[in-house]
């Protein structure tokens, strides 16, 4: 269902970027780099409520003629930016907050790992497969 | 002494993730300092005795267990006692050989691989939990028994299960007489 899924590190370099191969990967590297500013706008105009409310989800960024880009933040201030096609109106912001928790429960892991050190991009099998899953998840 | 009297009569209890992932920095940074795979397992071996020769004294203490008359009982006890008590786990125990004195704990689950995907690349010699075996093999040695104690099976090398092998080395009657001297 989601055409591209990327994690950013807190200072805004990626750290796991994926898309549906089909398509131009670039334009979607294009697509989630404009949105960090529309994230970090929002967590500013949010200020102190974001902190106080623990409400990670963002909503919809922004939308473009042919996709709808959706935002999560985490209390470490991570980015998990999802992009979806908009022709696909099944999708309810309840399914994509879910998703971006699933997505969330997965990095979780990923850094739970002793193995992983933070800030290395993301190699993991398992947090590949739940991005796969997202991605092909038909709706 | 006063210890085992102001020690409240549950045991305390750490948490879990805590204990994994103090555990988990432990290896890496093992893995860190040491380039040889058989450096780091020697080493979390050593440590794991120390932990062992001081750990079964608490174990004794705590258990109140008789004294075990055969290695199969002996294992018994580490299975369904100790490794209950301090892991919260019961591995499923076999035996291998006729002489009995080679065993098997097998363990379904292991808590402490909870987080670890696999083994990093270039360490496939490692053996990640190899603290058990120097507990097990530390433990053992101070109750007077000599124990080689190897992991068999990993379940981080791609096997079904992780499983423990303990041999016997010396018949416990021998180390009775020993000591009668």
């Amino acid at each position: 269902m989601a055409v591209c899924i990327a994690v950013i590190a807190k200072e805004n370099y990626p750290l796991y970027i994926r898309s549906i191969p089909t398509e131009n990967e670039l334009k979607f590297h294009y697509m989630v780099h404009t949105s960090l500013d529309v994230v970090d706008e929002k967590i500013s105009a949010l200020g102190k409520a974001l902190v106080d409310q623990r409400e990670l989800y963002l909503g919809l960024l922004y939308p473009t003629e042919d996709h709808k880009v959706y935002g999560y933040v985490t209390n470490s201030k991570v980015k998990f930016v999802m992009v979806v096609d908009s022709s696909n109106t099944a999708l309810r912001d309840n399914e994509i907050r879910s998703m971006f928790r699933k997505l969330h429960n997965s990095y979780t892991d990923v850094m739970c790992n002793p193995f992983y050190n933070p800030g290395d991009r993301i190699h993991s099998r398992a947090f590949d497969s739940t991005v796969t899953s997202m991605m092909t998840q038909v709706c | 002494m006063s210890r085992p009297a102001q020690r409240r009569p549950g045991y305390p209890k750490i948490n879990k993730d805590l204990f994994v992932l103090t555990y988990g920095a432990l290896v890496a940074q093992l893995c860190k300092d040491y380039e040889k795979d058989e450096d780091v397992n020697k080493y979390l071996d050593n440590m794991g005795y120390s932990i062992g020769t001081r750990l079964v004294e608490d174990f004794l203490a705590r258990s109140c267990v008789r004294r075990c008359h055969s290695y199969s009982e002996i294992t018994g006890i580490i299975a369904q006692v100790a490794f209950k008590m301090y892991l919260g786990i019961t591995p499923r125990v076999t035996c291998n050989n006729s002489s009995r004195n080679e065993f098997s704990l097998i363990l379904e689950k292991n808590p402490l691989v909870e987080f670890v995907e696999e083994l990093p690349p270039g360490r496939s010699a490692l053996c990640y939990c190899n603290l058990l075996c120097g507990i097990i093999r530390g433990a053992l040695e101070m109750v007077h028994l000599d124990a080689d104690v190897t992991f068999l099976q990993d379940r981080l090398k791609g096997d079904s299960v992780t499983e423990i092998g303990i041999t016997f080395l010396k018949k416990p009657e021998e180390k009775k007489y020993r000591r009668k001297k």
